[in-house]
């Protein structure tokens, strides 16, 4: 595989808009292709991360959003994982891109989904479920992650309380990402005191429903040699890791892992040929509070069971060892599905430039991101550095 | 036909759903390694056999976990509070249903006996033992 390398990053706000997924998806491409100081007639082919455009009543959004980039000529299409679709498109780029396919691919992810009220926005979650089995029986998606906490807090004796420290974090963090979605300072009592959504979890476990795109423009060896004359200081994809798992929770033996992530995991430490140790932060999808604790014990960074002491006692925070989502992460800077893994990277890519502001992880050499489709049917782990 | 494309011994979703309706909840059993679960599959999960048997199952097992839906998507909306669960049946696979009028979590012990419930209402349907 040739390396492959990430020239620029581009984000819209994270929130409620008013703008349609072109619209938000053609905002974060332009931001990503100014950024890399190339035209949009570089780019050879592009991945749109996407899960629920059609409740815009818009499907086949490549050709859309090639074409209000001005060159409708340069192939793209839909990639689609759940909440993992983002990450899925940045794997497909760098096999293309590795492979030799292309030199030049814009991978961007969109979500617009506040135009539906919130139970119609729980029936779209829901689809991503195995439904059938899982939401025609009456899973709501945070009921999913709702059952697989019960089950982990039964096994290992973790308290709603210790989940709520997580909520706590990531909404702190947010504070000084000027795109987050949510910038409110939350304590654990307000946790404790707000609604249930889906027992053990509570609104304030759940990130938000939102709205928004991230976009990078991913390339080359030999394109970025041409653009910059060389290859120094530029970020690069240290390692890609890509796995599955049963679409249903309740077919998995152990409800208290993520199988797909462990596996995607793995690969990617192997690729980058780096070991837990070698992270300075990570970006990890805390769509829940409990899946940012599970993540934790599937890379590695904690023995199972024990992830819920790595918060309490600050080492996951933006000062601690290793600090974890210091965007905010899905909890607090927000969960627009198809854009999430693309922000993850958006945020490693300022975070490697140390463009980060006030929540700027000091030497942050080496950053990971950890995107979970629905309850783990799909994950992508991706490693990032400077070249 | 080769055996494998018969079709008689395939459970399509309809007839889960069917069946299900009926009172009966349907799944496969490998008559390589004898792997029982209910699912829509062509190939045992665990020896990748193609030969499936359609057997149906008892109903009855235990509450592995679950959740209390307070906010649930548009079919179950007016059932509210209920507990969506998992449950290990005894004569093998897992499979998930929702047990109505469930609000707190003292109703509802882990490794509660459950049986399915024929019903007309969305769904699979248990119902505490």
């Amino acid at each position: 595989m040739r390396s492959v390398y990430v020239l620029s990053a581009g984000i819209t706000k994270y929130g409620k808009s008013q703008l349609t997924a072109r619209e938000l998806a053609l905002e974060a491409s332009k931001k990503a292709i100014l950024e890399a100081g190339i035209s949009p007639a570089d780019i050879q082919a592009g991945f749109v991360a996407n899960a629920f455009s059609l409740s815009e009543k818009q499907g086949h959004l490549g050709p859309i959003i090639m074409s209000g980039l001005g060159v409708p000529d340069i192939p793209a299409s839909t990639i689609e994982s759940a909440c993992a679709s983002g990450s899925a498109a940045i794997r497909e780029a760098w096999v293309n891109i590795g492979a030799g396919l292309y030199d030049c691919m814009l991978v961007v992810g969109v979500e617009k989904i506040s135009q539906l009220d919130t139970i119609t926005a729980t029936t779209y979650f829901s689809f991503g479920s195995d439904y059938i089995f899982e939401g025609a029986c009456g899973a709501s998606f945070p009921g999913l992650y709702g059952a697989l906490a019960r089950a982990y807090m039964n096994k290992f004796g973790t308290t709603e309380e210790q989940l709520a420290m997580v909520a706590v974090k990531n909404h702190e963090n947010a504070m000084s990402n000027p795109i987050a979605h949510l910038h409110k300072r939350i304590t654990i009592d307000d946790v404790m005191k707000s609604p249930v959504v889906a027992s053990p979890l509570k609104l304030f476990d759940a990130c938000p429903f939102s709205d928004g795109a991230a976009a990078s423009i991913l390339c080359s060896e030999d394109f970025l040699r041409k653009l910059k004359g060389n290859v120094s200081d530029t970020v690069t994809i240290f390692g890609s890791g890509r796995a599955g798992g049963t679409g249903a929770l309740h077919q998995r033996e152990d409800m208290t892992s993520i199988n797909s992530a462990v596996l995607a995991g793995r690969e990617a430490f192997k690729r980058a040929n780096l070991s837990q140790k070698d992270i300075d932060f990570a970006e990890v999808h805390d769509c829940f509070t409990i899946a940012e604790l599970v993540a934790e014990e599937d890379l590695g960074f904690a023995p199972k069971g024990q992830a819920a002491k790595l918060t309490q006692e600050g080492y996951t925070k933006i000062d601690g060892d290793l600090p974890i989502n210091p965007s905010g992460g899905l909890k607090a800077k927000g969960h627009p599905v198809g854009a999430t893994g693309v922000g993850q990277l958006v945020e490693v890519y300022e975070q490697l430039h140390g463009h980060a502001g006030g929540r700027q992880v000091e030497n942050a050499r080496i950053g990971l991101t950890h995107n979970v489709g629905a309850t783990g049917g799909s994950c992508a782990v991706h490693i990032f550095g400077m070249s | 036909m080769t055996e494998a494309l018969q079709t008689q011994n395939e459970l399509t979703v309809k007839e889960f759903q069917e069946k299900i309706r009926e009172g009966k909840i349907e799944g496969y059993k490998c008559s390589k390694c004898g792997h029982a679960q209910i699912d829509i599959i062509e190939f045992c999960p665990k020896c990748h056999s193609p030969d499936l048997q359609k057997v149906e199952f008892s109903g009855k097992g235990k509450v592995l976990t679950y959740t209390i839906q307070l906010v649930a998507p548009e079919q179950f909306m007016n059932e509210v509070p209920y507990a969506w669960a998992v449950v290990q049946l005894d004569d093998g696979p897992r499979i998930t249903g929702w047990i109505p009028f469930i609000s707190r979590p003292s109703e509802l012990p882990l490794g509660q006996r459950v049986a399915f419930k024929k019903s007309y209402q969305p769904g699979i349907v248990f119902e505490k033992i």
